[in-house]
């Protein structure tokens, strides 16, 4: 199966359509309009499926043992997972909502950003709202990418409610800048302003958040995103023993080679990167009710975004408009950033289906801390990076989850489409 | 007496003397004893060998909050142990926070049956549920959950101003529209007259009703140190003791050839006294849901009082139907106490709410309320059988009528 993007599959989509309704139609008794409407979006996702369909032949029901997923599609477009997955800012206005700037300031890359916390309500499920506490509007909030060594500059204004502030999880160096209501400007009431100066260390897969009190009520309103630190090939050319678990001594040139490749491969400023398919994927919940307890789970908060629009259960799926998998080349390498912003629950985790992955806690190292793994276990704020192959896979969908089947069930489930 | 003529006269001796003791000596002395025994008791401790060392447990409640802006909580509790509290932490949500212990003379420690407000400075969200927990000093934990909070209003021009607005619609103006049947009701028969005193009884039984089981659920929030239930019960029955009580001081007047004490006119004040009390409490009730954010003023809920107080109108005129027509001012009067205490309740619910004297005033309603289905009956029977088929019905309808708009208030 060649590699197929989504624009290809609107083309072939208006080709086939006919014949593709008249065999959905039987098989999901949806109305017509409902296929079109899915098959739109849905792209090879609703060709592959047909494809399974004609070979499996027709007249199948639906299975009461393999539906799953929340009823409906989204209909707030404000925020699309599918592009927060791949919406990096690396200070080139790459994000409209986030005003950055890139320059040198004393021999140094200055990553600048602008955030402003605001009251805001988000889509956690189809027709669910949830009253969130934001970082430029959206949960998670911006994706903030800099290279090991640059300043994060980020101009903070408060427009909540609520005090808020912004803690990194990042090596700094000045307690001013860590963002807690004892340090520096404390929190910043509704109207004030701070900018917090961050120096981009270590390199790896980083999480910033709210940290005013009530903590758990500030984090799980919304009140977080990702920081990803690119390592720097110099220096991990230098000093190598940093990036792994090897003492300097042990250090060969093919290991500091291996290294720096990786490191390569890792930052965004080398062509080596975009051989990479890279994603941010952060496992967050929901307290809809004031239990205490998450009502909804999800990766990137919307509940089945990366699931199948609907399906049978009998081998049959189908995309939705809103609700459909993340779509991966097998001729590419996959990294994911995966962070867990998760409230209320001691542990999230990641389980890959039909897969084995590399996993690098934290991401800050370049050789893998977990090697050959289907399943990572996060704590609170713990995050990582996995790394994925699937160039050895047929085509098709492969399930990944949080293996919690409580959080799988409530919003946690997902699906690569290996093309 | 014939009999004390045998016993050579002394049980007139002992009547005068008892014990060979005064009058009041005698009914002193059972008291000056147990006094003598209980101080002998904290001198000599004689049980001090039985005791276990046990203690008793602590019972502390919360009996309501308010919020009076959106940076505090106050929580109101009050000790209903045997022992002395001290609140040593306050959780929100599982975390530890701020707090401060206001009016337990200065310290944290409840002493039995004190009340005391907890002070939280919390800028909590509107509508966003909070579990509070006090942990006392033992470890144990007492928790509130305070149910979509809202902000408390204030004592404000606006707030008594809308207070008045309310109770005048919903209480003043549907009584005085009912007893513009008066003209309609003089024309009546007698027999249809019971028929309607009937209804106004079966009106008044549905509120009783109504407002009893309201207050025996509401006395389950009492703090455990007041004794919702019996509180509820002493209300109740304290009420129509003493309504009963001026009713027969009036017939012993009517009685003795007091002309005035005789007309319908006595029975329609007390009808319109006891359909006041429970609008006093209906406006309490209507003023503490307003206090607690939790009711929409919306045209509906207006309406749906109207018309279930509409009803309250011919049933404080039926009873002076019959002979000459009073002056017009008792009128104006009978619907006042009818009506207006509706205003005086929601004032009193909005700014001083507690579920004591919330489930107080109910129980109150209830007793006036069963004195004058008492009086109604009482008048019915004097002229003819009460217990007639057509009044029975009518008690029925007026019951049914009642429910019927009762399904249009909703607090």
């Amino acid at each position: 199966m060649p590699s197929l993007d989504y624009s290809r599959a609107a083309e072939l989509t208006e080709k086939l359509e006919h014949r593709l309704v008249d065999s959905l139609e039987s098989d999901f008794k949806t109305t017509r309009r409902a296929v079109l409407g899915g098959i739109g979006l849905a792209g090879s996702g609703a060709l592959m499926s047909t494809g399974r369909t004609d070979n499996g032949g027709h007249g199948h029901s639906s299975d009461s043992h393999g539906n799953f997923g929340a009823v409906g599609e989204y209909s707030d477009l404000d925020f699309d997972p599918h592009e927060y997955l791949y919406q990096f800012n690396t200070g080139r206005g790459e994000q409209e909502n986030v005003p950055q700037d890139i320059y040198e300031e004393n021999g140094r890359t200055v990553r600048e950003f602008t955030f402003q916390a605001v009251d805001t309500t988000v889509t956690i499920a189809p027709g669910i709202e949830f009253p969130a506490w934001a970082f430029n509007g959206q949960v998670p909030g911006p994706t903030i990418r800099a290279v090991e060594g640059d300043l994060i500059r980020v101009k903070f204004e408060n427009l909540g409610r609520h005090a808020h502030t912004i803690h990194p999880h990042l090596r700094n160096l000045n307690p001013n800048m860590d963002g807690v209501p004892t340090n520096g400007p404390g929190v910043l009431n509704t109207g004030e302003s701070f900018t917090y100066e961050w120096i981009a260390q270590p390199a790896g897969s980083h999480f910033y958040h709210c940290h005013s009190l009530p903590l758990k009520e500030h984090i799980h309103r919304g009140l977080y995103g990702a920081i990803i630190i690119d390592p720097d090939p110099e220096r991990v050319a230098e000093n190598p023993e940093e990036y792994c678990e090897f003492h300097g001594s042990q250090i060969t040139d093919e290991l500091r080679a291996e290294l720096v490749a990786e490191a390569k491969s890792r930052n965004h400023e080398f062509s080596e990167n975009d051989e990479v398919n890279e994603m941010v994927m952060v496992m967050n919940g929901f307290d809809t009710n004031f239990d205490g307890d998450n009502e909804v789970y999800a990766v990137n908060t919307r509940a089945f975004a990366y699931s199948v629009g609907q399906t049978d259960g009998n081998g049959n799926w189908q995309a939705g408009e809103t609700k459909r998998p993340i779509q991966l080349d097998k001729t590419k390498r996959h990294r994911v950033y995966l962070i867990n912003a998760i409230e209320f629950d001691l542990i999230n985790s990641f389980h890959t289906h039909s897969q084995f992955f590399d996993y690098y806690d934290h991401g800050t190292t370049l050789l893998p801390t977990n090697k050959t793994v289907d399943t990572v276990m996060q704590c609170q704020a713990q995050r990582g990076i996995v790394e994925l192959d699937y160039s050895n896979h047929d085509p098709g969908l492969y399930m990944f989850h949080a293996h919690q089947s409580e959080f799988a069930e409530l919003g946690w489930m997902s699906f690569f489409e290996v093309v | 007496m014939s009999k004390s003529d045998t016993d050579g006269g002394t049980t007139v001796n002992r009547a005068e003397r008892p014990l060979g003791l005064p009058k009041w000596a005698a009914a002193l002395l059972p008291i000056i004893l147990l006094g003598l025994i209980m101080g002998g008791f904290f001198a000599a401790t004689p049980f001090a060998s039985l005791d276990t060392g046990g203690e008793p447990l602590p019972d502390v409640s919360v009996s309501h909050t308010t919020l009076p802006n959106d940076e505090t909580v106050v929580l109101h509790v009050t000790n209903n142990g045997p022992g002395d509290v001290r609140i040593s932490q306050v959780l929100v949500d599982d975390a530890y926070w701020n707090f401060e212990v206001q009016g337990a003379g200065g310290d944290t420690t409840l002493e039995p049956r004190e009340s005391a407000q907890v002070v939280i400075p919390y800028h909590w969200n509107p509508g966003w549920d909070l579990d509070v927990a006090l942990l006392l000093s033992d470890g144990a934990t007492v928790h509130h959950t305070i149910v979509a909070p809202s902000q408390s209003p204030g004592l404000t021009g606006d707030l008594l101003l809308t207070m008045a607005v309310i109770g005048l619609f919903v209480g003043v103006i549907p009584v005085a529209l009912g007893m513009l049947w008066f003209p309609f009701l003089q024309s009546m028969s007698d027999r249809w007259l019971h028929a309607i005193l009937a209804f106004s009884a079966g009106i008044l039984a549905f509120l009783a009703i109504d407002a009893g089981f309201e207050a025996f659920e509401l006395a389950e929030q009492v703090p455990g140190a007041f004794e919702g239930t019996a509180l509820v019960a002493l209300g109740i029955i304290g009420a129509l003791l003493a309504v009963q009580a001026v009713s027969a001081w009036r017939k012993g007047r009517a009685a003795a050839g007091d002309a005035r004490a005789q007309s319908g006119l006595w029975i329609a004040y007390l009808v319109a006294l006891g359909i006041g009390l429970h609008n006093l409490a209906e406006g309490l009730a209507i003023g503490s849901s307003f206090a607690l954010g939790q009711v929409s003023l919306g045209a509906f809920l207006v309406i749906g009082f109207m018309l279930h107080n509409v009803t309250e109108g011919p049933a404080v005129v039926a009873p002076v139907a019959r002979g000459e027509r009073p002056n017009v001012l008792h009128f104006l009067a009978l619907g006042f106490l009818a009506g207006a205490p509706v205003i005086l309740g929601g004032w009193l619910g909005s700014l001083a709410y507690s579920p004591t004297l919330g489930a107080f005033f109910l129980a109150i309603g209830v007793g006036a309320i069963l004195q004058v289905i008492w009086e109604l009956w009482g008048m019915m029977s004097r002229n003819g059988r009460a217990a007639s088929a057509l009044n029975l019905v009518t008690f029925l309808v007026g019951l049914v009528v009642m429910y019927a708009t009762d399904l249009f208030v909703a607090l």
